[in-house]
């Protein structure tokens, strides 16, 4: 069976919109976390992505265009355009694959906090498909144009469902990943209730995220979109595009205990299942771009989960969660971490773990950190994504 | 008084349609603004000008005609 492969890149990330500019200030450990809504009651920080939206639009394509689609189309364009802009490709043999977890969150906020008349077209601008609707319009993608919810594993969920309907022949070409934009006041004091948020001390904002961390105190929240695109190696070869890297593994699973407590059990089943696709051993896979939210349950029972499957293999697994400097972009984590997972293996390198003076004992891990960040020999790796709800993706990559 | 101008304005305000670029006694429709374009337009309009176009109205195809549409409307509720 032809593997899949990995041919085009885009991004409009925390750290701007050029994938190789975003990792290079990854492995600068450059945080894009900042200090927001000074007006809130409580101390706000998160990554926002810097974005012009006229590169893109023009103000009557905007009516009724919330900032998450805008967001989407521009990162899947880009994708594209990487990919070489591939014009022979029938419409009905592009499909779209998107996950996002809250959709138009500025569109909503609007309407209910505006304080004036609620603009006609909230309904199709908050919509949580109206990214995938509006990357298929741009992209004249007439095959499956799906949106996948999960909270935090939505765009990794997103991008295994792609790499099925490739796999399957449904589609010869997907654009598959995320986009998030819920940066609104009222979504923030959501977050902030749910306790889940970092604390910080003030100016103190861009290291408020400490993953495995022992004075980690959660995420802060992160905007942006994240697409790859993917075809079958064959179809990539037969028209000479570059190959970043074959996705060649992926596991799905569900916690099916708690809503929002993560369960080690169920984290390792998504695991185990992408090893057993893709044919390795833990010892095979080099890199794991962690879910590391930087909670102080989460990353003690992401480290359990791995550790479980990896077993005496563990300390040779370089681990890092770059959700410390780009924050948590929750439904578009996975597709961005996906990308990273994608140039450290394109690059050889691993980006770092920022932040984390002191490990937790409770998380012993080979975090990738310091000066050891060249990975000549790196042939795989993983992203990990974790959602609320339980759901449970891993992605796995291999060099091409 | 026609309201022309003050659409025109609007429109080029909330779209970047420059009135040189839009016939008044063209289709809106035609010159790219979707119904979905139109209705937001509308919205705008009824804000501006603080009046109610009701969704019989909202249906029109020209510039000229919601500009009478709503010179009619304003006229009404300055007596």
């Amino acid at each position: 069976m032809s593997p899949v492969a990995v041919t085009g890149l885009g991004v409009v990330s925390p750290h701007g919109d050029d994938a190789l500019a975003m990792f290079a200030a990854l492995m600068r450990a450059e945080s894009a976390v900042k200090a927001v809504f000074p007006e809130l009651p409580k101390p706000a920080a998160a990554a926002l992505a810097p974005f012009d939206e006229s590169r893109w639009f023009t103000k009557l394509q905007l009516a009724g265009v919330d900032r998450v689609s805008q967001l989407a189309v521009a990162a899947a364009d880009l994708a594209m355009r990487d990919a070489g802009s591939p014009t022979d490709i029938a419409p009905e043999r592009l499909g779209v694959f998107v996950g996002c977890g809250m959709g138009g969150a500025a569109a909503l906020e609007a309407a209910y906090r505006g304080g004036a008349r609620v603009p006609p077209l909230t309904i199709p601008a908050f919509m949580p498909n109206a990214p995938a609707s509006h990357v298929a319009m741009r992209q004249r993608a007439e095959g499956p144009v799906l949106t996948y919810s999960m909270a935090c594993a939505s765009s990794a969920v997103a991008i295994a469902e792609a790499a099925k309907a490739v796999r399957a022949g449904e589609v010869d070409l997907a654009i598959a990943g995320g986009s998030e934009a819920l940066i609104v006041p009222g979504v923030v004091l959501a977050w902030q209730a749910m306790q889940t948020l970092a604390g910080f001390a003030p100016d103190a904002a861009a290291n408020a995220v400490r993953p495995f961390a022992s004075d980690r105190s959660g995420f802060a929240l992160g905007e942006g979109a994240a697409f790859v695109v993917l075809e079958s190696d064959d179809h990539a070869r037969r028209r000479g595009a570059r190959r970043y890297a074959s996705l060649v593994g992926w596991g799905l699973s569900c916690d099916a205990t708690h809503l929002t407590k993560p369960h080690a059990p169920g984290q390792a089943r998504a695991l185990r299942a992408a090893l057993r696709m893709a044919g390795l051993q833990p010892r095979d896979v080099g890199y794991c771009n962690a879910h590391g939210t930087a909670t102080r349950i989460g990353d003690v029972v992401e480290r359990d989960a791995l550790a479980s499957v990896w077993g005496d293999d563990l300390g040779r697994l370089h681990v890092s969660s770059t959700k410390a400097l780009h924050g948590h972009l929750l439904g578009a984590a996975g597709a961005l971490e996906a990308v990273i997972t994608v140039l450290a293996l394109h690059q050889r390198q691993l980006p770092p773990n920022a932040h984390c003076a002191t490990i937790d004992p409770a998380c012993q891990l080979n975090l990738v950190q310091g000066a050891m960040t060249a990975a000549p020999d790196l042939g795989a790796a993983i992203s990990n994504s974790f959602a609320f709800g339980g759901t449970n993706s891993v992605l796995l990559f291999q060099r091409a | 008084m026609s309201s022309l101008k003050e659409l025109q304005d609007l429109i080029h305000e909330k779209f970047g349609i420059a009135p040189s670029e839009l016939d008044p006694t063209a289709s809106m429709r035609e010159k790219g603004m979707d119904s979905l374009a139109l209705v937001e337009f509308v919205f705008a309009v009824e804000d501006r000008f603080g009046i109610s176009i009701s969704d019989e109205q909202s249906n029109v195809d020209t510039l000229a005609e919601l500009a009478a549409h709503v010179d009619k409307v304003r006229a009404a509720q300055a007596t």
